[in-house]
């Protein structure tokens, strides 16, 4: 894993406590939300494709300098723990995650917020089974404030085909006090990614952004 | 829903291009995507489904598929062929023992009806390479010219180096911007 001004910490405990409810939630559903959703919003065995994200990168588009990258080895079921002492106590005891195997913290420097185009990179595998209309829908908000919306239809993916995407994209021009706000506020900057296939919910994973690294 | 605000979606979907990079294994498609992007070419395996890139690109959003050419994966191809706008075809032009199939499959990639509406782009890649068939003669041996379903341009181009690359896609996108945002 390289990382020049981030890092990952994943806790990969698993846990079974998660509890999707009986409504069934759907794209528009997700793109109306105002803010961060609670709870999951489904089980982690509605991925019934076996869908699994095996890497993830972001680069700068500027310098070309890849700035963050993390990949699954093939036989973990997450990846490599960055060890625990890592992850700030911020005393809070509702950001103690239940679902840990669908969450994670990034730390990034001040500077991330400072770059003007990145590419973003995913890299999913997909089971024995044909995904018809894979569809993404991301959301990051700063507290309530929505930061950026990705909304994007994978379409068809092969079975046991390894398939990557690049969204290539301006970072949002965000006020500076805005900017101030996000540094000085570690992991109040957080995304829901929704996973769809046909219109049904199939993985709900969370994300938490912390801005002030190298300023502890 | 009001009507301007149904206008301005579509508006704004307008201003997509859907892209499908095809072609036999080891033409180089991924390799041309990722030069187009501006990322180390050093290693790249064989694509077992597809590579996406979406990027903004002379004020259109360009949505890039390129999905993997190995003969397994080829009957999966029509199942990215909905919505498409340009078409690259691209071949290795220094693998002349190929050449008989890279034609076979092209000739069932213009039959297909939803590719109907798509501009060709064919990209005669590795002119680096020594012995590489020029883009005159991949355009005689394909025959392109005897296409009249689809607005097509062949070009020689290098993955490697870059070559042309830009130039290319850069008709491709004029080319479909002209067939499709006329209306404006």
């Amino acid at each position: 894993m390289s990382s020049k001004i981030g890092k990952i910490n994943v806790d990969s405990t698993s846990n079974s406590s998660s509890n999707p409810g009986t409504k069934t939630i759907t794209p528009s559903d997700v793109l109306a939300f105002r803010k961060i959703s609670d709870d999951y919003l489904c089980s982690p065995n509605a991925n019934i494709y076996e869908i699994d994200f095996t890497r993830f990168k972001i680069r700068d588009l500027e310098s070309g300098a890849v700035l963050f990258e993390i990949q699954k080895p093939p036989s973990e079921q997450f990846p490599e723990n960055t060890s625990s002492e890592d992850v700030p106590d911020e005393g809070n005891p509702q950001e103690v995650d239940p679902n840990a195997g669908r969450y994670v913290r990034y730390q990034f420097t001040p500077a991330f917020l400072k770059l003007k185009t990145v590419g973003a990179t995913v890299e999913f595998s997909v089971g024995n089974k044909p995904v018809n209309n894979f569809r993404m829908i991301e959301k990051h908000f700063f507290r309530d404030v929505l930061l950026k919306t990705f909304d994007f239809e994978f379409g068809y993916c092969i079975p046991h085909s390894k398939n990557t995407c690049e969204h290539i994209y301006d970072f949002p021009n965000l006020p500076p006090e805005l900017v101030n706000e996000m540094i000085a506020n570690p992991f109040e900057t957080r995304s829901d990614s929704f996973y769809f296939v046909e219109d049904r919910l199939v993985m709900h994973n969370k994300a938490e952004y912390a801005y002030d690294g190298g300023l502890m | 829903m009001g009507f301007l605000k149904v206008l301005k979606k579509l508006r704004q979907k307008e201003r997509e291009m859907r892209i499908l990079i095809l072609g036999l294994d080891n033409a180089g498609k991924t390799t041309i995507l990722k030069r187009f992007n501006g990322e180390p070419i050093d290693t790249i395996s064989p694509t077992l489904g597809f590579n996406i890139k979406s990027l903004e690109y002379n004020g259109y959003t360009l949505n890039l598929w390129d999905v993997g050419g190995q003969k397994s994966l080829r009957s999966y191809w029509r199942n990215y062929f909905e919505c498409t706008d340009g078409l690259v075809w691209v071949v290795d032009s220094a693998d002349k023992m190929r050449m008989e199939s890279c034609k076979a499959e092209l000739e069932i990639l213009l039959q297909e009806e939803r590719l109907g509406g798509a501009t060709l782009l064919v990209l005669a890649n590795k002119q680096d390479l020594p012995g590489a068939l020029s883009s005159q003669e991949i355009k005689d041996f394909l025959q392109l010219d005897n296409i009249k379903t689809h607005h097509w341009s062949v070009v020689g181009v290098s993955a490697v180096t870059g070559d042309k690359l830009l130039g290319s896609v850069d008709w491709l996108i004029d080319d479909i911007a002209k067939r499709i945002f006329t209306l404006d």
